[in-house]
């Protein structure tokens, strides 16, 4: 255990690299990775629907803004009418920065930073193109033997180089395993606790947050946290929490401001996770405190100084377990085996008559869920 | 229940009231061929069948080998309205096709917050820091060093269930109860790995965190992550699925699935719980009075009625029916099932066959002959600490409607005279 052992995903990436004429030309079984980062918002492949995004087959080829049944953005339909037409080159320069190609675009990614990427995905969409498909490269089959030191001589391999570390082993029982660096830790200790502990330095306003949460959460949240479709609500719902239907918001139910940061800095935008920066993420929770009545004014600033001040109203509503304590557990007494009711047993409630059980007709929820 | 017309199982497509009708109709088949039998004797026997004439497949056809064509029809499903997303989504385990105890890896069902995430095991890491002497990183290679243990456990979403609150909903216990499966885990306790960093005496509690694109983390007490969870690499012998949490997964045995963090990466040790999301906005049960319990973990005794259920009706007529279910409990053994066929004014205790196991699924049966007439059938648990499954209104009484988590009432199937069965709620 001297050196990071080398992956052999790294091994075979290599191999496929080297054998790669030029980076134009793409490998799809990369590029079927890189699509996980669309595949929250597209669905590509036999029997896909339009998700937030439309589908993705045929796409090459195709006008812009003509996928059946799909809303576009008025940009994006205009400029389908003005020629545009996807093809590598102007897919290439979409993915790279929607917003900078097509103004107004409701695609809320960012764009891809890597050429190797772009043209990956590319490949990759281009299996599931007509008439594409057969000019396409066949995906390289990655040599079961590849011999693992092949990544040492692949100069295109863009993992970082392997820092000139001092690996100290385990202390322990088992001499398993070894030292932790603190530059390791600090990459993924990203959790922030109630008292503050964890957060990093940084600031962000209402104002800012505004803007970020337009471009980057609102297509599924809705542009005041009211939720587009079925995606999750994030604001309101205040005094519903006794309610036959309660919204559970962060305004409404959550107990802690640290989880907001927590959660978006981990997890969001869906599909995209890690991407945004720590000031970023203080403005969105601050606007996040603004969407909720927490916060009234836009020009108030959160920061690592004044983020432990910031009380969620329904902290103190939050209760330890008592469920053994409930009168049916609590009386601890022997079951009763007969005549156990008194006449014969009415029935007071039928699925039937609900009838949503998935059976391929229309699925329509009519309460309950798993949240 | 097999459809000759359907070898290649195309029923599961068809609607839920198609195949309760074709239920019926086999049924009679059946029963029309027994006649043309005592004439000429039964063709099935009587002429030689193709599979008894040609050879069959030779070994290797399928390297990995799946079920058989006539089994096309048993597989997990999902519930497309419950959420936005197939990606942040659930699925669920055929449980009225399978019968003893363990599930098959490729019908557990998924639950995952931001899809599967896909590791090569040689490049996983797990981190333990925090309150610990020395922070360690292991391989997988390390970890396959540590001593193991096999252990079988079930493990259920606490949402299991939860579609049920406000009243019988899903006709299926797939749906009403397919959250939970049941496997043999092979791993590391995780307290060796714990010991191996050195907790130091101010660590009370530990974050779990997963390295899928929803990072998911969950707070768990130290007792319990010293007592029995495990650190687990495999499932029924062989490496865990991917959408199980492949290479690397926590085991917390009883307590909720949401804390059993799939591609589980790190380990940190503090002395406070850290309130992350699926602690807080999510997995906290909300009571009718607003407030809402939190750190509900372990999950509670509970039992179901597997065969017959509105998926799997009575096909055969009156005469021996078996009636068989399952039985669990988060805080032990189950000690006894008790059977009511008359919606509970009367019970009798099930016969609870094949190994029992703490923190496991008990299977149990009741050999009945049914006289044709309807049934409100019903199941009931009791565990090794004394706990007794309670009724649904009782479960209402204490809680509400709106708790979502930790719905572990009594299940009622109504059974007609036909044999069709529903989802029902009972006085
Ligand atoms: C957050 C959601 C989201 C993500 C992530 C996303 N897209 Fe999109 N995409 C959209 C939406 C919404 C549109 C429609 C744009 C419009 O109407 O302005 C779109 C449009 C497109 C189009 C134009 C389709 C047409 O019919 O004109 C292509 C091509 C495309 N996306 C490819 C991708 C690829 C490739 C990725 C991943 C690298 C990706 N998108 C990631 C939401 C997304
Ligand atoms: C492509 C759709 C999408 C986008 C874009 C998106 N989210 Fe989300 N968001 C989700 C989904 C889906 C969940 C629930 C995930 C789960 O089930 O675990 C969620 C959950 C959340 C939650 C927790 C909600 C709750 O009640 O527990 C917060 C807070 C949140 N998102 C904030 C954001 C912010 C801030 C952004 C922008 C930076 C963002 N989201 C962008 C889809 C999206």
């Amino acid at each position: 255990m001297l050196k990071f052992p080398k992956s052999a995903a790294v091994a075979v990436l290599g191999l496929t690299l080297l054998s790669t004429p030029s980076w134009a030309e793409g490998d799809a079984v990369a590029g079927e990775k890189v699509f996980k980062k669309c595949s929250a918002c597209h669905a590509v492949g036999d029997g896909a629907k339009h998700k937030v995004g439309p589908e993705l087959n045929n796409t090459f080829g195709r006008i812009a803004g003509t996928a059946e049944g799909y809303k576009y953005s008025n940009p994006m339909i205009a400029a389908g009418e003005g020629g545009l037409v996807w093809d590598d080159a102007t897919l290439a320069e979409y993915l790279a920065n929607p917003k900078g190609m097509i103004k107004g675009t409701k695609m809320a990614f960012a764009g891809l930073k890597k050429d190797d990427e772009i043209a990956n995905v590319l490949a990759y969409l281009k299996t599931f193109s007509q008439g594409e498909a057969a000019s396409a490269p066949a995906a390289e089959e990655p040599a079961d033997a590849a011999p693992v030191e092949a990544a040492d001589s692949t100069p295109a391999v863009s993992t970082e180089p392997a820092p000139a570390m001092v690996v100290e082993a385990s202390k322990g029982a088992f001499g398993l395993g070894r030292v932790a660096m603190p530059e390791e830790i600090a990459a993924w200790d990203i959790d922030i606790r109630p008292d503050g502990m964890g957060l990093p330095e940084g600031k962000g306003t209402v104002a800012e947050g505004d803007p970020i949460f337009a471009e980057k959460c609102a297509v599924c949240h809705g542009d005041f946290g009211e939720g587009a479709g079925r995606w999750p609500v994030l604001a309101g719902g205040q005094d519903t929490l006794t309610r036959e239907r309660p919204e559970k918001t962060i305004g409404s139910y959550w107990p802690y401001l640290s989880t907001v940061f927590d959660y978006v800095r981990r997890a969001m935008p869906f599909g995209d996770a890690r991407s945004l920066s720590d000031d970023d993420v203080y403005a969105l929770t601050a606007y996040l405190l603004y969407l909720n009545d927490v916060v009234t004014e836009e020009d108030f600033e959160l920061s690592n100084e004044n983020f432990s001040s910031i009380r969620l109203p329904n902290e103190e509503n939050f209760i330890a377990d008592d469920r053994l304590s409930e009168p049916h557990y609590a009386k601890g007494v022997e079951p009763c085996m007969s005549e156990c009711k008194p006449g014969p047993v009415e029935i007071t409630a039928r699925a039937q008559i609900l009838d949503v059980t998935p059976d391929g007709e229309g699925d329509e929820s009519t309460g309950g869920g798993i949240d | 229940m097999v459809d000759d017309t359907d070898p290649k199982g195309t029923k599961q497509k068809a609607s839920r009231r198609d195949f309760l009708k074709a239920g019926l109709l086999s049924g009679a088949a059946v029963a029309a061929s027994a006649g043309a039998a005592r004439a000429a004797g039964e063709p099935l026997i009587t002429e030689i069948q193709d599979w008894n004439r040609y050879l069959g497949d030779g070994v290797d056809v399928a390297p990995y080998g799946t079920p058989s064509e006539f089994e096309a029809h048993v597989v997990r499903r999902d519930v497309p309205w419950l959420t936005a997303d197939p990606v942040s989504s659930i699925n669920f385990t055929p449980l009225h096709e399978l019968d003893g105890i363990i599930t098959p890896n490729g019908l557990c069902f998924e639950r995952h917050h931001g899809g599967t995430a896909v590791i090569n095991p040689a490049d996983h890491r797990l981190m333990i820091h925090g309150l610990v002497d020395t922070p360690l990183v292991f391989t997988m290679e390390d970890l396959k060093r540590f001593p193991r243990e096999n252990r079988v456990y079930f493990l259920e979403c606490a949402a299991n269930g939860g579609m049920e609150w406000r009243g019988s909903q899903l006709n299926g216990c797939q749906f009403t109860h397919g959250m939970i499966h049941c496997v043999v885990y092979t791993g590391v306790p995780l307290r060796y790995l714990l010991e191996e960093a050195g907790v130091k005496t101010t660590g009370k509690w530990l974050l779990a965190e997963g390295a899928d694109s929803a990072a998911m983390t969950r707070s768990i007490p130290m007792e319990k992550a010293l007592d029995d969870c495990l650190v687990a690499f495999k499932m029924n012998g062989e490496a865990l699925r991917p959408e199980q949490g492949y290479p690397l997964r926590l085991c917390v045995p009883g307590w909720e699935g949401n804390m059993w963090v799939k591609w589980l990466r790190r380990l940190e040790v503090g002395d406070e719980p850290w309130a992350q999301r699926e602690e807080t906005s999510k997995y906290t049960d909300l009571l009718a009075n607003g407030k809402a319990r939190r750190h509900t973990f372990m999950m509670e005794v509970k039992s179901v009625i597997t065969s017959p259920s509105p998926q799997v009706p009575v096909t055969h007529g009156k005469g021996p029916l078996v009636i068989s279910g399952l039985a669990w409990s988060g805080g032990g053994t189950i000690s006894r099932v008790d059977v009511t066929i008359d919606g509970g004014r009367t019970w009798q205790p099930a016969r609870i066959d094949g190994p029992s196991l703490p923190k496991a699924l008990h299977r149990f049966y009741l050999d009945i002959n049914w006289d044709g007439s309807e049934m409100l059938l019903q199941s009931r648990a009791m565990d090794d600490q004394g706990l007794v499954q309670p009724t649904k209104n009782e479960l209402r009484a204490a809680r509400g409607e709106n708790s979502i988590y930790h719905n572990n009432g009594i299940q009622t199937w109504h059974v007609n005279n036909d044999g069709v069965v529903e989802n029902v709620e009972v006085s």
